[in-house]
């Protein structure tokens, strides 16, 4: 039965922007051969949207040498002239970035930063120095990046062509969906004329406006607030420091919130909480934002503004993100899949990430090494990101914009009582800030393990003595689950273990590499010295920042490792949970093993 | 693998009969805490008592027991 969906519509609208912005590169429109021929295109995987997330996942099946086309309605990145929307890139994105190659691009023009410092009227309430937790310490990247949302995008594009195999179909559009027979269809329009496409693997990265929510009647959780903001990206002549501002009440903003953080170039990215519902045309007008610039740093204050928008947020999460038609399979990632209030950066991040645990199942499936019912885990995973995401956001839209009454009112005795008392700054909700979400349910880890964590990308040496990291490793493995071992007490691994490793590596396709703490015991290709045992360390942090079970001897010890940094299981001997932890990983089951 | 998040108690039930040592003594003392105080005041104390009050007992299973007591108490 053939069904039709109705047209879609352009995603992108700035109405109410103004200044001067960035010259935004313009692509090449892309033509295919489809339009001319009238025959139906046959794609293996389609990439619908080429923004922060579409472009994540696009370069990072080139870098696992997987075929792909992505289509963009559009011919260039961000959105012609505009702003920096999503700007504070966690660590785990830039794990990711640095693993797809672009990371020491985005080192060069971004702005580090791990302090945060919140203010409620003139008094600081409390800070934070996330080097010092944990769960950030043992990484080659630092806790964030600053960096305007439209240079990732830049660079994903170029890296992406350098790598090859994916290709890039600028001004192209979705105009018409159907599945027919379980197979997805679609008509697509470029300047050239219309074509149309069939995929066996469909990715929606088309953000908030998706129309395949509604075409394959997933359904949606929704929420909306009338909490307004105006966004503004500016550069001055003073520097405040390179740290993350929040004011919760802001004298110079009607006792308002402010946010305020370095971007690239400069430019300052300072978002003012505007009166509930206010209106979109005078929140973001330049004289108006001028006016509150100069309250806010001194009526003398040279100031060049950049953009400035009004802002609005909701959050919104599917049900599904993964849906099987029949013959095709369907995921929703990024914004497509939920949507979430800004405070605490899990926005982007969280579409980054998305890419990040798809990407290398459907290389692991499209190579052969995975059964399709692999890529379910995209959906028990992420999924319990996305919720997380949503709650932790929309815990932080209620401190921020509270309901007259009790809630107001409770948030006036946290502020209070945090200028004073230790125990209540952590009430203090001005965002809780991103981390790589653990997954506690996921079938594809060892089910002893509570739950499956990324695993920092440490530094060790190689055998001649040189740097490496976590992420050389990964991309060594290409995509095969990576295996580190410790040796015994003596830091050795005894040679029956190594004949099981070998047959194992053979058998599984998996990349075994000795970790070794001695520099005396570094004799193989394959082994790394990590005197300061911190991958041990980084196998054993989990999402809190907890060191738990730190990895001992006598036995052989063992970690097992998924190509998205992610802890897929751990033991003491080479035994049954690593073989059955790779059949899970392969989207099989050995010997009747429950998931 | 034990788990490190704290643990909630859920299995720990409200103590409902007295166990404050002098409660007239206690109860005094919030009276006089709150002399003199407009009613906004007033509201604006309770609350911070409540947090501070909260950080006490610590256990987020009794806490919310103790919000469904009060609000099945209407």
């Amino acid at each position: 039965m053939k069904t039709e969906f109705s047209a879609s519509t352009y995603t992108n609208g700035y109405e109410f922007s103004q200044g001067t912005g960035y010259q935004l590169p313009e692509y090449p429109a892309v033509i295919p051969p489809a339009v001319q021929s009238g025959q139906t295109e046959h794609l293996r995987i389609l990439i619908i949207g080429g923004g922060l997330t579409g472009l994540t996942l696009a370069c990072s099946l080139a870098q696992l040498g997987v075929k792909a086309v992505l289509i963009d309605e559009d011919n260039t990145v961000g959105v012609k002239g505009a702003s920096s929307r999503g700007i504070c890139y966690t660590q785990k994105s830039l794990e990711i970035f640095d693993k797809l190659g672009i990371y020491d691009r985005i080192k060069a023009k971004g702005i580090e930063w791990s302090v945060g410092r919140t203010f409620a009227g003139e008094d600081e309430v409390y800070n934070f120095d996330l080097k010092a937790q944990n769960s950030f310490s043992l990484s080659q990247q630092p806790a964030f990046i600053n960096i305007q949302q439209f240079y990732n995008e830049g660079f994903l594009v170029e890296r992406t062509m350098a790598l090859g195999g994916v290709e890039l179909r600028w001004n192209n559009r979705v105009t018409a969906f159907s599945k027919e027979e379980g197979v997805a269809n679609f008509t697509i329009e470029t300047p050239g004329g219309s074509y149309r496409a069939q995929a066996d693997f469909v990715i929606d990265a088309t953000g908030s406006k998706t129309p395949f929510r509604d075409w394959l009647g997933v359904k949606v959780t929704r929420k909306q607030g009338d909490d307004r903001w105006c966004i503004a990206d500016v550069r001055f002549n003073t520097q405040p420091p390179k740290e993350r501002h929040t004011w919760i009440e802001a004298p110079f903003n009607d006792n308002r919130a402010v946010w305020q953080h370095l971007m690239a170039d400069d430019v300052w990215r300072i978002d003012y909480q505007m009166a509930p519902d206010a209106d979109p045309a005078y929140v973001s007008r330049e004289d108006v934002v001028r006016e509150r610039l100069a309250r806010q740093f001194g009526q003398d204050v040279k100031v060049d503004i950049v953009w400035v928008g009004p802002y609005a947020y909701r959050s919104e999460c599917v049900d599904r993100m993964m849906v099987d038609l029949g013959k095709s399979l369907f995921f929703f990632i990024g914004d497509s899949a939920k949507v979430v209030s800004p405070f605490g950066a899990r926005g982007g991040n969280t579409g980054i990430a998305d890419a990040d645990n798809l990407a290398w199942k459907l290389a692991a499936v499209v190579h052969g090494r995975a059964t399709p019912d692999v890529l379910a885990s995209y959906h028990d995973e992420r999924h319990e990101a996305a919720t997380t995401n949503v709650q932790v956001t929309n815990r932080t839209a209620r401190y921020l914009r509270p309901a007259d009454g009790a809630e107001r009112l409770f948030r006036k005795a946290s502020i209070s009582l945090a200028k004073k008392y230790p125990f209540a700054r952590s009430l203090v909700n001005t965002g809780r800030m991103a981390v790589a979400n653990a997954y506690t349910r996921s079938p594809l880890k060892a089910p002893e393990l509570a739950q499956s964590h990324s695993v920092q990308n440490v530094g060790f040496q190689w055998v001649d003595g040189s740097q490496g990291q976590l992420n050389d490793l990964l991309r060594w493995a290409a995509g095969a689950p990576l295996l580190l071992v410790w040796g015994n007490e003596q830091g050795l691994i005894q040679p029956h273990i190594l004949r099981q490793l070998q047959s194992l590596s053979e058998a599984a396709g998996i990349r075994v590499v000795h970790v070794c703490t001695h520099e005396g015991l570094v004799r193989s290709r394959e082994s790394i010295l990590d005197s300061a045992a911190a991958l041990a360390r980084a196998c054993s942090v989990d999402g809190q920042g907890h060191v738990r079970d730190m990895l001992r001897s006598p036995s052989c010890q063992w970690a097992l490792i998924r190509p998205d940094s992610y802890l897929a299981a751990r033991g003491q001997a080479i035994n049954g949970r690593l073989i059955h932890t790779l059949a899970r990983l392969a989207g099989t089951r050995l010997l009747g093993a429950h998931a | 693998m034990k788990s490190s998040t704290p643990v909630s108690h859920e299995s720990q039930t409200l103590e409902l009969k007295l166990a404050i040592t002098y409660s007239d003594d206690f109860y005094e003392a919030l009276l006089d805490a709150h002399t003199g105080l407009s009613p906004s005041e007033s509201a604006d104390l309770n609350a911070r008592l409540i947090l501070v009050m909260a950080n006490q007992i610590a256990h987020n299973g009794i806490l919310k027991q103790c919000i469904q007591a009060a609000k099945s108490a209407e």
